[in-house]
């Protein structure tokens, strides 16, 4: 199987939240990112400091992570990041 | 009166002053076009790349404005020119600049590679730094046409096995020649602003190649960011 790269990666987690209604619990995000739990808490804080996803504490749900709107702007631009990456060869 | 003549007679500062706007307008455009990609996904090669783009703005920058320095004052020859505390100035500014412009555009290609990132970038500062420095101390510009041409060298190895590394579907890309072209037309700029006597003619064709190569990255970068 061929290795992701960071930016696939960081728009696979992306695209599980907003395919789970912009929101989901820290295990099954883990479960379906496939990745370890070591990489995966990397990405996490990764994507937390870069403000494309927020963790919020809900009443009914307990915590949970959300897709910000920054977060749905990576996923719309994703495509022609990775374009321009290529074609620069950056 | 010789000023206004100078200004006006095309091939002099006049044309020196277009040359400079249009790279530098380029030079922006291409910083400035790529930020919102940069602030989206803070990819490190992203972020080389505009930084190289900055630096050539400021290179350009201080390229024109030697040569206006030049005109005004009236002064020929680099070395006369570096005896003035302002020559001394833009000189040092402008050789740290141009230098870090061919950096990033090298580092943005080939930053994967390196394993340890933390401290590149901050000793190649100061490395450069020291460099230029160095360069107008003892006087010697040479110093700085080496280190350049060293670079250079090192872009033209490394480039030659990256393309000998790439197998089957992977075709190697064609802006590493545009690269490749842009150092060459880099160098001979320098050479054309540190060593007088330089023939008219080919100062027009440096700067005309020089506009070509810049309009091409631009309408790449164009291209790209505006399907987003």
């Amino acid at each position: 199987m061929r290795k992701r790269d960071k930016l696939e990666i960081m728009r696979d987690i992306l695209k599980v939240i907003k395919e789970n209604h912009m929101h989901i619990k820290m295990t099954p995000l883990l479960r379906k990112s496939n990745l370890s739990s070591k990489r995966f808490a990397d990405y996490r804080a990764e994507l937390l400091q870069k403000e494309l996803i927020e963790e919020r504490e809900e009443r009914k749900t307990g915590k949970q992570i959300f897709l910000t709107s920054k977060g749905m702007e990576f996923l719309e631009k994703y495509k022609a990041i990775i374009n321009f990456v290529n074609e620069f060869e950056l | 009166m010789a000023v206004i003549e100078q200004v006006l007679f095309p091939n002099t500062f006049g044309m020196e002053l277009i040359y400079s706007f249009v790279i530098i307008v380029c030079s922006l455009l291409v910083y400035f076009s790529t930020k919102k990609m940069y602030d989206l996904s803070k990819y490190q090669g992203i972020k080389y790349f505009r930084m190289s783009f900055l630096f050539f703005a400021i290179a350009y920058f201080f390229k024109s404005f030697i040569s206006f320095l030049f005109l005004i004052l009236e002064i020929h020859e680099i070395l006369e020119f570096s005896t003035l505390f302002l020559g001394v100035l833009t000189l040092f500014f402008f050789m740290y600049a141009s230098t870090m412009a061919i950096f990033y555009l090298l580092y943005s290609v080939v930053w994967k590679d390196f394993k340890e990132k933390r401290f590149t970038i901050p000793l190649i500062h100061i490395l450069v730094l020291v460099i230029s420095a160095l360069s107008i101390a003892i006087r010697e510009v040479k110093i700085l046409l080496g280190l350049q041409i060293f670079i250079f060298l090192f872009i033209a190895i490394y480039n030659h096995f990256h393309i000998k590394k790439l197998k089957g579907s992977k075709k190697p890309g064609h802006l590493h020649m545009i690269y490749l072209i842009l150092f060459v037309f880099w160098m001979l700029n320098l050479a054309d602003l540190l060593i007088s006597g330089f023939n008219p003619i080919l100062e027009i064709l440096i700067s005309m190649v020089s506009i070509g190569l810049f309009l091409v990255i631009l309408y790449k970068v164009v291209k790209n960011v505006g399907s987003s």
